[in-house]
Parts: structure tokens; C-alpha cells; sequence
């Protein structure tokens, strides 16, 4: 994949988020700051009151209320394009939403955005990253967005970045839904860390931010990083972050390695009854 | 048309088109994690999801499978007749779930403490401007 050398005009979008990427506040910024640096005004939106609805299949009523909601949220804003994150909030938008509340906006996934502008993007990527890199695929998304060949196109921008060749992509279409079948995120998890040993690879790259909450917990007692596509683009742009979910996940303690004030801005007892367990959980493999 | 409806209607004109040759069983990499749908025969499980879509009783393997469904999508590439599979799938967990009010034949999986939850991560990893704006 050729970078291409026309600019292409600003735009005005909305970057819907989802929910679950609120946990990594990270990457959410670096994403939202790198679509305004290649030219797209894209206002982030997303969190439970711009749910997609599939908490709610359980409840088809419930889940078209949901997605009537989200999709008049997002008319009502007059931008010309969504641009999701989440695969699953993406396909919901088309199988689920837009059928039944029309859509007055052409939906996009981040990584087409990004792509489609990749030649204001690779002026950022001056920084080497010299770090050999498994993708971590999906096979499920694939067909709709053809995320795996562009994520592989965005890291192959970044100067001393080595991506190994793997065409396996793990089942589903990303690790939360690994995670609710017995058995299944341990089997992705042990194929990663195969193919990681095969390649000689050093960073395990997720491309969506449930893999990346499941596959941080890999660098445990393993000499691997597991990183973001949005963290190495931020690398090889020099801007600074701190994965600040990964700190806490592999943290001995988490609740003493939360900054200063986190506990008060959080609220004690969400940490401790909603956030903490999930911290604390012992890793799959 | 409302979306109980669509799952309803849609889903029983993809069953009507369904063959249950068995192919997007076949082609599914989750079989292996559904109690006995490996040793099932391929075209006994798919005629159990179309049953489902129709409304009809679903056998257990079928339901196994649906259970085991990840959005793969491996499915859609394998139907001899071209139907989006894992759309009929995803119907058909819908209605297992208990989607359209009948009891739910499979798990449903409920996290009240949900929304709470990524708004604790929210306050963790965001500035209260950047809540304010983009919340």
C-alpha cells in the first residue's frame, strides 16, 4: 500500500468511541489528537449514553431504545461522518441501528480515516521505534473493515518498526467475546505467545481495546510488550503517554499504584467494588 | 419496523433461504469450544438455528453452538447460498437470550454495574474537561 501525496480537505466527524475504550483514557486521546493532526475535526463522543445496545440483546426493545438514542444524538450533532472505534459498535451501526433509525452521517472505522489520510500522518512519524511487532488479529471485523491489513499498513509508516508476517487471525472479532466462551481467550492467548516465540517478535500490537485489556497481562513474567497500534504511532510521533491501565493490571497492588487523588476522583467504592476486581483478576495464562 | 419485528421477519426469510447444509458449521473455529457440536453432524446443528430463526424449538447443539458464537464471521465465507450467517446467528442468539420476550434458552449474561464501571475508568484515565466534552 502505496502512501499517497494529496491532501485531502478538513473534515468535521464525530469520533464515537464506544464505551469500554473509557478504560484506556490513553488511547483514546492519542486516537482523537492523531485524527486532529491529519485533518479531521473529529469531536470524540462515546460512553454509556452513546451505547451501541449490544449490552442489551437480551432485550430487543431495550436495544433499539439504545441505538434510537445514539444515532439521534449523532444527527442532531450535523457532522457528516461517524468514525467508530469499537468493531462491535461499528457493526451494530449497520446491522442493528441504522435499519431502524436512519442515519443522516456516512460511518467510517478509525483506521480507514487514518489510513485515507496517511500521508499527513507519516510526517509525524519521524521517531524510530525499533521494536519487532506481532499483530494481534481478528478474523471477525475483517470482512467488514479490512482493519488487519490496515493496521499493518499504519505500523509499516513508522521508521525501524519490524512487523513479522502471520496471516493467522484468532476467531472472533475481538477478545471480549473470546473471554465468554470457557477455554477460548486461554487459546488465543497461548497462539499469540507461539507465534510471538516463532517470529522472535518483542511487542504483541492489539488492535482493539478489549484484546488490549485481556493481553496486558501477558508481559508478566514474559520478556514481551504489549502495546496498542495508537501507543506506536504515538512513539514514533514523540508524543508522550502512560498506559496507565496496563500500570494497574500489572501492578503487585494496584490500589497503591493509583496516583495521588485517583481514589477521591474515582469514588472508594467504585474502585473497590467495580474496578479492583477486574484489576486483580488472575490471568488466563 | 421495529427491531423485534425485523429480527422476526428477517430472520425467518434467511431460514426459508437456509439450505442447513452444514458449511458454516464446518467453517466455524469455535466448534471446538461447544459441548458437542465437533461431533455433531454439521447439518443436524445448522437445521437446529434455522429452526430457532423460525421461531421452532432449537435442539440442544444447536444451541451449544449459537452459545459458542463469536462473530467470526468464517460462516459467511463458507454459505454455499451466499446468506450472512453471522447475522442469522446473531439473531438467533437474540432469540435465545430472550430478545423478543419468550424465555431465555441460553445464559444471559447481565452487568448492572456496567455503566458504573467505565465511568470509574473514566474518572481514572480522563481530565474532568475532557469528561465533560466527550462523556
Amino acid at each position: 500500500m502505496a502512501v499517497t501525496h494529496h491532501p485531502l480537505p478538513a473534515e468535521r466527524a464525530v469520533f464515537w468511541y464506544g464505551c469500554n475504550l473509557l478504560r484506556h483514557g490513553d488511547i483514546l486521546r492519542l486516537t482523537a489528537r492523531f485524527l486532529e493532526a491529519v485533518g479531521v475535526d473529529a469531536a470524540p463522543r462515546g460512553g454509556p449514553s452513546h451505547c451501541c445496545g449490544s449490552p442489551t440483546e437480551q432485550n430487543a426493545r431495550i436495544n433499539e431504545a439504545m441505538g434510537r438514542r445514539t444515532i439521534s444524538a449523532f444527527n442532531a450533532t450535523g457532522r457528516d461522518k461517524v468514525i467508530s472505534w469499537c468493531p462491535s459498535c461499528h457493526m451494530n451501526m449497520a446491522d442493528m441501528m441504522a435499519p431502524e433509525t436512519p442515519a443522516q452521517f456516512e460511518a467510517a472505522h478509525v483506521t480507514e480515516a487514518l489510513w485515507d489520510r496517511r500521508a499527513a500522518l507519516q510526517k509525524l512519524l519521524l521517531k524510530p521505534v525499533p521494536v519487532r511487532v506481532l499483530l494481534h488479529r481478528h478474523a471477525g471485523f475483517q470482512p467488514r473493515v479490512a482493519v488487519n491489513d490496515l493496521v499493518s499498513g499504519l505500523l509499516r509508516l513508522i521508521p525501524g518498526l519490524e512487523l513479522v508476517e502471520e496471516d493467522e487471525a484468532l476467531p472472533g472479532h475481538m477478545c471480549s467475546a473470546l473471554a465468554g466462551v470457557p477455554g477460548a481467550l486461554a487459546a488465543a492467548h497461548e497462539a499469540n505467545l507461539a507465534a510471538i516465540a516463532q517470529h522472535g517478535a518483542d511487542t504483541l500490537c492489539t488492535i482493539f481495546h478489549s484484546c488490549h485489556r485481556e493481553a496486558v497481562a501477558l508481559e508478566r513474567g514474559r520478556d514481551i510488550s504489549v502495546m496498542n497500534w495508537v501507543h506506536l504511532l504515538a512513539r514514533a510521533a514523540g508524543w508522550e503517554f502512560l498506559d496507565e491501565y496496563k500500570q494497574l493490571r500489572n501492578a503487585e497492588d494496584p490500589r497503591t499504584a493509583l496516583d495521588d487523588g485517583a481514589l477521591a476522583r474515582i469514588g472508594a467504592d467504585v474502585f473497590t467494588q467495580l474496578m479492583e476486581p477486574e484489576l486483580r483478576r488472575k490471568p488466563v495464562v | 419496523m421495529s427491531l423485534a419485528a425485523r429480527i422476526t421477519t428477517e430472520g425467518a426469510r434467511m431460514a426459508e433461504a437456509c439450505t442447513a447444509c452444514g458449511a458454516c458449521v464446518q467453517a466455524c473455529p469455535m466448534t471446538r469450544f461447544a459441548a458437542g457440536v465437533a461431533e455433531a453432524d454439521p447439518a443436524e446443528t445448522a437445521s437446529g438455528m434455522r429452526a430457532l430463526l423460525r421461531g421452532d424449538e432449537a435442539s440442544p447443539v444447536a444451541l451449544a453452538w449459537i452459545g459458542a458464537c463469536t462473530r467470526s464471521a468464517a460462516c459467511n465465507g463458507a454459505c454455499p447460498e451466499k446468506l450472512d450467517v453471522a447475522l442469522m446467528m446473531r439473531f438467533a442468539g437474540m432469540r435465545a437470550r430472550g430478545a423478543l420476550d419468550g424465555a431465555p434458552l441460553l445464559p444471559v449474561k447481565t452487568d448492572s454495574a456496567w455503566s458504573a464501571r467505565v465511568k470509574g475508568f473514566a474518572r481514572l484515565g480522563l481530565t474532568d474537561q475532557e469528561q465533560a466534552e466527550w462523556l
